[in-house]
């Protein structure tokens, strides 16, 4: 193995800090007793956790997220399976059009898009429920699901469906109890990038929510664009908090995908 | 000296080979257990496989033997169905299975990646087609027991794919493929992902399965040692056609042409003339005359003579039929692999370690052989 040399040891440490300090002054921030911005010299406090829990608006907001990214990335993973498998095992026309399409969220500006959908829906009259902003969530996160679910469907040994037929298994039989077994590694880490990408989304969703339908990351931009208090840092910190939870599922998962799929 | 190339009598192998194909030809009359007749499969106007005639016997090993891209794996995969034949038929057992889709031809087939399910354990591997066959449970793990004691693995049951050998892949693959008592077992490409001593080990290791099992097999491989060594008959591919079919010995020691006699083994091709005589051809090598009594009409003109390197054997200089110098020479543990430049070509000679070694490059030597051992080809020899 090659180790790295002191100057790319001490660059790659500064990488690591300037990437981590902002997180570790955010929730440093978030303990402060005071009313301001400031690093908590003067001992610890929850208060502005409390403030945080007892916020309705968001409270309601955090309920808001974690449905539409519950709802959007499992929409999205079953549009999702079909998809990948149509594209990776038939020849038709427009395969390559139909994959390039669902891979284009990633590249249209976020912002773009939500003027569209926000001229889309006056337009149509609609607009402003709940079930318009699962809709455009899902296809943002989209890419996500299909490249990781395509991914876990061209790296996987065909013939063990073969080996499935010639042993006397039906086309159906074969799918539940070799290809999809064989998916899942793709299934559930696309769903979960689905999942965080919906949580974080910003910039699309400050045109598509609706008062009522008002998503954690917009309440943030819109308080902090008002005023910035310690409690934005409280509300920062418990968000880090559970994206770390997330990623120890996710790391959890691919530990049991290594057992599923055989690799490593 | 006997004298008669195209058939050596007295060797008992050779009649083992006729008495073989005799019931080949028999069973083709009365149907033999699989038969396929005039199968072809076309790519587009390309043609992978090409009117492929071939009547396997019950429990025999056959090899279909070819380089890559004759048509031998595609002509398996038309066995199992995962291939659907251009035109032909496919006959088992009495039955048209030309057209059955796979899960219903119940066959037993060892993928060349093994395809094992990465999922499921060994014995879930193996449990898989008796599922699918609605086996019950007690009688499932009896039969899995059984079968995985027959291939060695029964510690193992409980492993997954990734933390086993390839050795032992390859067990579970042909313990998965045969639990189901297929009445044909398919083999593609069985050994080629195995090291080479690991190889030579398995390939005896099929055989006395097969043997045990008494399954009739069919094997692809692009070995020659493989298919001769554990085949009943070799089935030799080229461009999608039949080349030679015949037992292992038959076809090293008549090769029916020079495809098959470059890749089945080692061979000495000896540049000489032939001229007919009236009564049979008179060949010389160098101008020197060699006496050849056929029966046949040998070719006229320059033709070539093939001989494998064993059947030479080096002599004291100016004894033997040709003189030579040693160009090179090889040890390799059993034998040493000797080439001596001739009137004739360069030849390899395998000599026999029997403790003294052969002589020194740049000596000269006297090469000798049997004329039996000889099989006049028409055409001039490349090298």
């Amino acid at each position: 193995m090659q180790r790295n040399g002191p100057i790319a040891l001490a660059f790659h440490s500064l990488v690591v800090v300037f990437m981590l300090a902002p997180m570790v002054v955010v929730c440093l921030v978030a303990f402060t007793p005071e009313n301001t911005l400031a690093m908590p010299w003067n001992g610890l406090s929850l208060r502005w956790f409390e403030a945080v829990f007892h916020h309705a608006d968001f409270m309601s907001s955090f309920g808001n997220s974690v449905r539409l990214a519950l709802l959007s990335a499992t929409i999205s993973t079953v549009l999702a399976v079909p998809a990948a498998l149509a594209i990776t095992r038939y020849e038709f026309r427009g395969r390559e059009a139909l994959n390039a399409l669902f891979l284009s969220p990633l590249i249209i500006p976020h912002l773009v898009l939500g003027v569209a959908f926000l001229r889309l829906f006056s337009l149509m009259g609609m607009g402003g429920s709940f079930g318009w902003l699962v809709a455009t969530h899902a296809i943002v996160v989209t890419p996500y699901t299909l490249r990781l679910i395509l991914a876990s469907l061209t790296s996987m040994d065909r013939n063990a469906e073969n080996a499935a037929r010639t042993l006397g298994a039906a086309e159906w039989t074969v799918f539940r109890r070799i290809t999809m077994p064989l998916m899942l590694p793709g299934i559930s880490g696309g769903w979960l990038l689905a999942f965080i990408n919906s949580f974080d989304e910003l910039t699309m969703s400050i045109f598509v929510t609706s008062p009522s339908t008002v998503t954690l990351p917009v309440r943030m931009y819109m308080y902090a664009s008002e005023s910035i208090d310690p409690m934005m840092a409280a509300v920062s910190t418990l968000m880090i908090v559970l994206a770390t939870i997330t990623m120890i599922i996710l790391d959890r998962l691919f530990g049991l995908d290594r057992l599923l799929v055989g690799k490593g | 000296m006997v004298d008669d190339v195209s058939q050596p009598p007295g060797s008992p192998t050779r009649k083992m080979g006729q008495a073989i194909s005799g019931v080949a030809t028999h069973g083709r009359m009365s149907m033999s257990f699989l038969n396929l007749e005039k199968v072809s499969k076309f790519y587009g106007s390309v043609a992978a496989v090409h009117d492929f005639d071939l009547a396997v016997e019950k429990g025999e090993f056959i090899s279909l033997l070819g380089p890559s891209g004759c048509g031998k794996t595609t002509t398996l995969q038309m066995i199992t169905g995962l291939v659907r034949p251009s035109s032909g038929t496919i006959i088992m057992g009495g039955r048209d299975i030309t057209h059955l889709p796979p899960p219903q031809r119940e066959l037993g087939v060892v993928f060349q990646s093994y395809a094992l399910f990465p999922h499921m354990t060994v014995a879930q591997n193996v449990s898989f087609g008796l599922e699918m066959r609605k086996v019950a449970k007690t009688e499932r793990d009896k039969r899995i027991k059984e079968i995985l004691s027959l291939v060695h693995l029964s510690a193992l049951a409980d492993r997954y794919p990734r933390e086993m050998s390839g050795g032992q892949r390859q067990r579970v693959a042909i313990a998965r493929a045969l639990v189901i008592n297929p009445p044909v077992l398919l083999l593609d490409e069985p050994l080629s992902n195995l090291d080479a001593q690991l190889r030579e080990e398995m390939q005896f290791e099929l055989r006395r399965i097969q043997q045990t099992v008494g399954i009739t097999t069919i094997m692809v491989t692009h070995d020659q040692a493989e298919a001769l060594s554990i085949s009943d008959r070799v089935v030799v591919m080229e461009k999608g056609r039949i080349t030679q079919v015949d037992t292992p010995y038959e076809l090293y020691e008549h090769p029916r042409n020079d495809f098959i006699s470059s890749f089945v083994g080692k061979s000495n091709f000896l540049r000489a003339t032939s001229a007919f005589n009236g009564k049979g051809a008179s060949i010389s090598i160098d101008n020197t005359p060699i006496r050849f009594n056929t029966d046949r009409r040998e070719p006229d003109g320059k033709v070539s003579i093939f001989i494998r390197p064993e059947k030479l054997r080096l002599t004291e200089p100016g004894e033997g039929q040709i003189q030579g110098k040693v160009t090179t020479r090889y040890f390799m543990g059993s034998q040493w692999l000797v080439s001596a430049e001739t009137p004739a070509g360069v030849l390899a000679v395998a000599v026999p370690n029997l403790g003294a070694p052969p002589p020194l490059e740049g000596e000269t030597v006297g090469l000798a052989w049997q004329n039996a051992d000889c099989r006049v080809l028409a055409g001039a020899a490349k090298s």
